[in-house]
Order: structure tokens, then sequence, then C-alpha cells
């Protein structure tokens, strides 16, 4: 009876719904939020890209040597030096070459490189050594140290699923597919009419529980009135990947309170018949990626955006049994936008004379390029955030 | 809040409505002897027919086929355990057990074989004593896989076992030095595994030479150093902070560690003790620790299929739910396991999570694409929950004439945390005439309380 009538009365309470200043997500109006500093896009190549058939060193005989089948032969390579050249499905993206708006970094990895796709993403994600286990991400701990009181989509994953790249101690970056998808999970009449009324600040995790879910109440709105802004001008290729690309392109333009964006593009893994795989997948990236860096100049935006490719792995430089390759290590990065301090070739083509167990042996460690991103472009510091002095490369 | 449910929720998965109905009188000692009994007369897993890894004699092909071949078994036991965790019928003390052990002693598996058996190890010692189980996981042909230890031998070291065993399984970090992981990994080579799944000693592999390992000199083999880790202070300690975690609270009370660590020492460390003792303690049900810590993936899914009465639940929609909400058994993020808590919350998790109860009453499909790393065609069939359910039990809880008093009986059984003040579409539904209990229901596991236990 006791609980009933308490029930009841606070039933009648809750009629003034109100929420306790803690829980809110932001206290500045949506309408005033934009964006503030320059835009990092990291794309995700899942599977293990094999970067020898991405970037071709044409030029070495090694290559032909080990690919007998699966080496792209010269005629087709488009050509960006006399050692490298492009994958033919990868011409959209010459014109950025030319422009001087495309750097590759060659032969990125770590020390002890691990061979499985699952433990070499992971130590992608997170920035740890191959000896160690971490459980946030680099791009998570960036917001740690340097985002507070921005909204949780300052760093914005176009899928369902947030990757532990975005994962961090305090804070997390914020996890959408589609904008409309996303409003219409938060628009359940549930949980539209929550009560927040009886949450305090000492109620630690459901305190927390309701802290996120008031957050991405706030962003499902604020993301879905961005996403209805600007309608994108330039056709993207009509696939997922180009549909998320074509998303970030208009929250770009509508001023969006992002500043990192993350997607990926799957399907890598080309142990067999890698040959027309690849291809159509490499067409897929780079036709979106045109796409993208065509509507973002038309917009005036190029200037104060980054682009980053990056996989797990690359692939074993001889060429398998059944047409494929199979898991190896060190891999080319490429970094994509208007505003370049380095243009063109970072460093040389892959030394595919001294291998390690038939395996590349990496040049540049992956997180010299997290340190180049976050000291000069993301206005962070690299040491704080990868917990070591990683300095060197300055692509941007 | 109530004893014997928070006991059940901690110790197990929660009781089902039927076991509610029959359970709530009882006292906490009568439910505790009770988990205890069952879980002693729990059978191991039958192995089936599935073979070792065989594939070194394979063609490329037939490689390639043999693995699909097991992930398909691998993602089949996942689902039967997960349907054990859920089904009253099992001995829900020994699951979660199990699952706590899976998570500490966290080893990806590839092979069904392998982890069939590395499960039934941690089934067969969960309540048993601690040296045993860690001796069965040094053995553990999963487990020697996931850490190299096959390729630890006399004349290459390899120091993956011998470090995680110090840093995760037994002392944790600062209670060891690097030159102790280098001679432990020594005192551990030769421990590999056959083809057909089983702990072999390859004498020809094995360092018979004089070690050090933690101030002790000799010629030491792997069980001396299982013996050694045994014998300091910080493996106790390290292991009832892990269950202090997992079982009590996640910001931990260092005084009832040492209270716990002290006995489990004293104990010759007896796991079923240990438990019992946590079990049984009055601060195990303070009000502090009732209802405050967030539910990992799985035990949310137990906890639902438990409740909702769910007889089936297609394999595939369990496993992609699983990867989406950041727990697929037998695939931990590394060997560091799991790392829970609020890491379990994020924005996209969190959604999927309130929207789930629903999703399971609706037994349709699901609005959210489950596996960010997973081409399209595979997302969209992940999207199909495949569940049945027979929720009779649970409306039956509802069966007086009032709304709100039905609403109240539901919001007790469902949820650990108390039931929030009404608001405005529960009240509307309250206020309807004849009100569908599974709009109650919805509305109850759709809360952010429900996501705590």
């Amino acid at each position: 009876m006791k609980r009933r009538s308490f029930l009841r009365t606070s039933a009648l309470a809750s009629t003034a719904a109100f929420t306790p200043l803690f829980l809110q997500g932001m206290s500045t109006p949506p309408r005033l939020r934009s964006r503030e500093g320059k835009i990092l896009i990291v794309l995700q190549l899942s599977g293990g890209n094999d970067g020898l058939n991405t970037i071709i060193p044409y030029g070495n005989d090694i290559y032909y040597q080990q690919r007998p089948v699966l080496g792209i032969k010269p005629a087709d390579v488009l050509k960006l030096n006399e050692t490298q050249g492009l994958h033919p499905a990868l011409a959209p993206l010459q014109k950025c070459y030319d422009a001087g708006e495309l750097t590759v970094i060659n032969s990125v990895g770590y020390p002890n490189p691990d061979r499985s796709h699952f433990r070499s993403m992971d130590i992608w994600h997170t920035g740890s050594p191959a000896t160690e286990n971490w459980s946030t991400g680099w791009i998570g701990r960036y917001l740690d140290h340097h985002c507070s009181g921005k909204p949780p989509y300052h760093a914005l994953e176009v899928d369902d699923g947030l990757s532990l790249a975005l994962k961090g101690e305090q804070r997390n970056g914020f996890a959408m597919s589609n904008a409309q998808r996303l409003r219409q999970a938060v628009d359940n009449r549930y949980l539209k009419s929550l009560d927040r009324g009886h949450v305090t600040h000492s109620d630690g995790n459901l305190g927390y529980l309701y802290k996120t879910l008031t957050q991405t109440q706030d962003a499902a709105g604020y993301l879905f009135e961005q996403s209805r802004t600007h309608r994108s001008q330039v056709s993207y290729p009509s696939n997922a990947f180009g549909n998320d690309l074509k998303q970030i392109a208009e929250l770009i333009t509508a001023n969006t309170a992002t500043n990192i964006y993350y997607a990926s593009l799957g399907g890598f893994d080309t142990h067999a018949g890698q040959a027309g795989r690849q291809h159509r997948l490499l067409q897929q990236f780079a036709e979106g990626v045109a796409a993208l860096v065509k509507d973002l100049k038309a917009n005036r935006l190029f200037d104060d955006v980054l682009i980053m490719t990056f996989s797990e792995f690359g692939r074993r430089l001889q060429q398998n049994g059944s047409g494929g390759t199979d898991h190896g290590t060190a891999n080319n990065v490429l970094m994509i936008g208007g505003n370049l301090r380095q243009k063109g070739f970072y460093n040389p083509a892959p030394d595919l004379t001294t291998l390690d167990n038939g395996d590349l042996i990496y040049q540049i460690d992956f997180r010299q390029c997290y340190a180049n991103v976050i000291d000069n472009w993301l206005a962070g510091d690299a040491q704080q955030v990868l917990g070591g002095r990683f300095g060197g490369v300055r692509v941007v | 809040m109530h004893d014997v449910h928070h006991l059940y929720r901690r110790a197990g998965f929660g009781l089902s409505p039927d076991e509610w109905k029959q359970r709530k009188q009882w006292s906490r000692q009568q439910a505790i002897d009770d988990l205890f009994r069952e879980a002693k007369v729990a059978q191991p897993l039958p192995e089936g027919n599935a073979s070792g890894d065989t594939e070194g004699m394979m063609s490329a092909t037939a490689q390639a086929e043999r693995r699909k071949e097991e992930r398909k078994r691998v993602i089949q036991l996942n689902a039967d355990w997960v349907m054990r965790m859920g089904n009253p019928q099992e001995s829900a003390l020994l699951e979660r057990m199990s699952l706590f052990w899976h998570g500490h002693f966290a080893c990806e598996a590839k092979f069904s074989l392998l982890a069939t058996r590395q499960l039934n190890t941690l089934r067969k010692h969960a309540l048993g004593n601690f040296r045993d189980l860690l001796l069965g996981i040094a053995r553990d042909p999963a487990m020697i896989r996931y850490l190299n230890n096959q390729q630890n031998r006399k004349n290459a070291p390899n120091e993956n076992f011998a470090r995680e065993v110090m840093e995760l399984f037994t002392v944790g970090r600062g209670h060891y030095t690097e030159r102790d992981v280098k001679e432990a990994a020594r005192a551990f080579t030769g421990w590999s595994s056959d083809l057909k799944g089983n702990f072999v000693f390859r004498r020809f592999a094995h360092d018979y030479g004089e070690k050090t390992v933690l101030g002790k000199t000799g010629n030491l083999t792997g069980e001396d150093v299982i013996d050694l880790l045994l014998q300091q202070e910080a493996t106790a300690t390290f292991i009832c902070r892990k269950i202090y975690r997992h079982f009590v609270n996640d910001t931990v009370d260092e005084g009832r560690i040492a209270e716990l660590a002290a006995s489990f020492r004293a104990s010759n460390y007896d796991i079923g003790q240990l438990m019992r003792r946590l079990f049984s303690s009055d601060w195990f049900y303070a009000a502090g620790n009732v209802g405050t810590r967030i539910k990992s993936p799985v035990e949310l899914l137990a906890g639902l299929i438990r409740q909702l009465g769910v007889q089936r639940f297609a394999e595939n929609g369990l496993i992609g739910l699983q990867r989406a909400l950041g727990q697929l058994l037998f695939r931990p993020p590394n060997v560091a396991g799991w790392p829970g808590g609020r890491a379990w919350i994020d924005n996209s998790t969190l959604l999927l999570r309130l929207n789930l109860g629903g999703a399971f009453l609706r037994s349709g499909e699901l609005d959210f694409t489950l596996a960010p790393e997973l081409e399209q065609a595979q997302k969209q069939q992940l999207r199909r929950l495949g569940v049945e359910l027979n929720a009779t039990p649970l409306i039956s809880l509802a069966n007086q004439p009032d709304n709100l008093a039905n609403y109240t009986a539901l919001g007790t059984y469902l949820l650990a945390a108390p039931l929030p003040p009404l608001n405005a579409t529960t009240r509307r539904i309250l206020d309807g005439k004849t009100t569908d209990p599974v709009l109650l229901i919805t509305g109850i596991l759709t809360l952010p309380e429900y996501q705590l236990c």
C-alpha cells in the first residue's frame, strides 16, 4: 500500500518532468553548436588490404617474381614515379596525387607484428605495443585528454557499433550509421517519456546510464537536424561505403560540431580469388573518396580536412596457391587532404629484398602517423595520448 | 530489496518467474545451499565428434572448409552455453563461475574440441581448488596455442604464457620482474599439445637447467613456478579483487578484499569455500551492492532468456547480439579479458540494450546492424533474432485486477534497482481499461534501471 501511494505521488510530481543538470548532454542550444578546428576522417580497410597491390612497386622485379599471377602488369599500373604506381581501380585518386593532395607513407607497421586480424586491429586501434593489451583507443584517449566540454559526437563513427579506437577511459566517441535510423531508435515512446527526476549525482552507474542516454537523445536530435541542413550536389557511388562518405560530407558542410569522423570498408581478406575482389573493393574506395574530395572542394572545405586510411596489416609478398595472398605485416598509409605539408611519397618504396619470414619489415611505426595527426592536425599532445614519443613523421 | 533474488542475480543469472514464485520465501542459507548442490551434480559437456587440429596434413582448400566448419561449431558451443545460463534446469552457479573464469583465463578458441575441453576444465574446477584450475589451464591446449607455448622451446623460449600467467592470472603487475618472466618461460618450455588436442610434455624441448624465479633458485619445472606463484600473497589478493569486482561491486573495498584473500589462502585456495563466504556475508546484501552493477552483455542476454522464457534463439541472432554488445564468448578482445563495468556502455550499445527487451517480445528483427566489422549482407542476416519465447509465466505475475499493482509486481520481479516513478507513457498505459501486460513489461525492460543487477 505504501509503495502504491508513493508511486502515485511521484507520478504526479513527474509531470513537471525536469532533467537534472548533471544529466544534460550540452548546455549550448543545438543551433549554436558549430565546428571549431580541423577535421580528421579515418578510413579503415578491414580484413588486411594488400598494400603491395594498392600502391604497386612496379619498378621492382622481385614483385613480379613473387607474384607471377597476381602482379599488376606495368602497362596497367597508373605510374606515380619510377618505382611505384596506383592499382588501376584507384584511377579516381590519380588527380589527387597530381594535385599534391595525396601522400603515401610506405612500410608502416610495428615491432613484433601479429598476423591475427583481431589482435592486429586491436593494436592499431589502441596504439599499444604488440606486447601489451590496452583497453582504450587512441582517439578515445585523445577525447579524454583534449575534449572535455565537447559534445559526445566530437568524434563520430559512421556505423551502428563503436570501434575500440573511439573508446576512452572517461569519454567515448559516438556511433551512428544513419541519422534517421538513430532518431527512430530514440523515438521509441518509452524512451521519449523516461523520467529523470529521480536520478541524482550520487547514483553512480545509474546516473551514468541516464547521462549516456540523455546525451544520445540530444545528439540524435541534433545530428538528425544537421543531416537535413545540406544536401550534397555530388554523386556518390551507390553502395554502403559511398553512403557513409556522403553522410560525412553533408554533416561537415552543415558545419556540424564534429572534428573526427570514422568509417570502414570491409572484405579485404583476400586469401583466394584476390584479383577481382580487391579490384571491386579498391574501386568502391576510390570512387567514394574521390566524390568526397570533390564535394568538400565544392564547398571550400577541403583545406580543413585530412583523410587517413589504414588496414590492420598488409599481405605477404609471395602470392599463395589459391590466387590470393596470406596475412602479412607492414602496409602503406594514405593521407589525403588539401593542406598537406609533404606531398607525394613520404618515404622510399618498400624493401622487397630484406624480409622477415617473407614479410615486409616496417620502416615507420604506425604511432608516428598518429602522433603527426594528433600534434599537428588536431592540436593535441601525442605524447600524452600515445604514452610515449613517436616523432619524426611530418605529413601535415 | 530482496536478498534471495539479489543472490541469484549475482551467483547466477536471476530467477525465472516460476523460480521466483517458489523461492522468494527462501532464506539466504537455503538458496546458497541449493546453488552449491546443483553445481555439484552438473556433468561435463560432451566432446562431440570434432577432431583436434589436423590441419597440418590438409590442402589449403580443405583447411579453409575445415575452419569454416569449426567456426560454426564454436558458435554452436557458444549459443548452447548462453542458453544453459538462461535455463532453470541447469546449474546457475556453475555456469556463472565458468563465465567468470572464462573472463579471467581469457582465451580465443578456434577449434570446437579445444573450446569444449577448455570449458570442461573451467567447469570441473570452477568451485574447486585454484591450484588445480591454474594447472589445468596451463596444460590446456587452447590456452597453450593462444599464448604460443607450443613455440616455447629450450633453444628459443617464448615468454607469452609466462608473462600472462603472472600479469593476468595470478600475482598481477608490480609483483614480478622481467627476469622472473624470462626464467619462468624456461620452466614452461616443452609444455605443448598434440594434433588431437591433448597436452603433451616434450622432454627434448624442455630446459632442465637452473633457473631463478621469484627469488627461488633450482631446476624449476612449470609446476614449481605455479606453486611459487601460489605462495605469493599477491595471488589471493589479485583473484579476490577480481571476484569482488565481478560478483559484488565495480568499486572495490580493499578491506573486504584483504579479508577474503586471507581466508582464501587459509583454505589453501578453495574457491567454493571463498564463494560461500562471500555469498553469506551481510555486506554482500548491503544496499550499495544491490542493483548497482552494470550487467555484462552475456548476463543481460541470459537474464532475458530466463525471465521471458526464451525457448529457442537462432544462433546467428545470439552471436550477432554478443558481437554488437561487445562480449562474444570464446573471443575475448585479448588475454586481459573484457574490461567490464562502464566500458560496456557507449551510445550504440546502450540504445541496443534498451531496445532489446521490446525486440525479444516482438520476436522480430532488430533495427540495428549488429556487427560493424562484417560486410553488409552478413549484417542484414544477423538482424533476425529468431527468438521464440513463452511469456505466460511472466505475464502470470500480473494477476491482480489493479493495473498499478501489476506494474509494481512486474517491476519488483524484473528490476534489481528500485522501480522509478511512473512516466507519461506508463501512466497512459495504466489508465487504459484493458491493459496488455506485455506493454508494461516492455516499458520496464526499456528502463535504464533494467541494465543494472
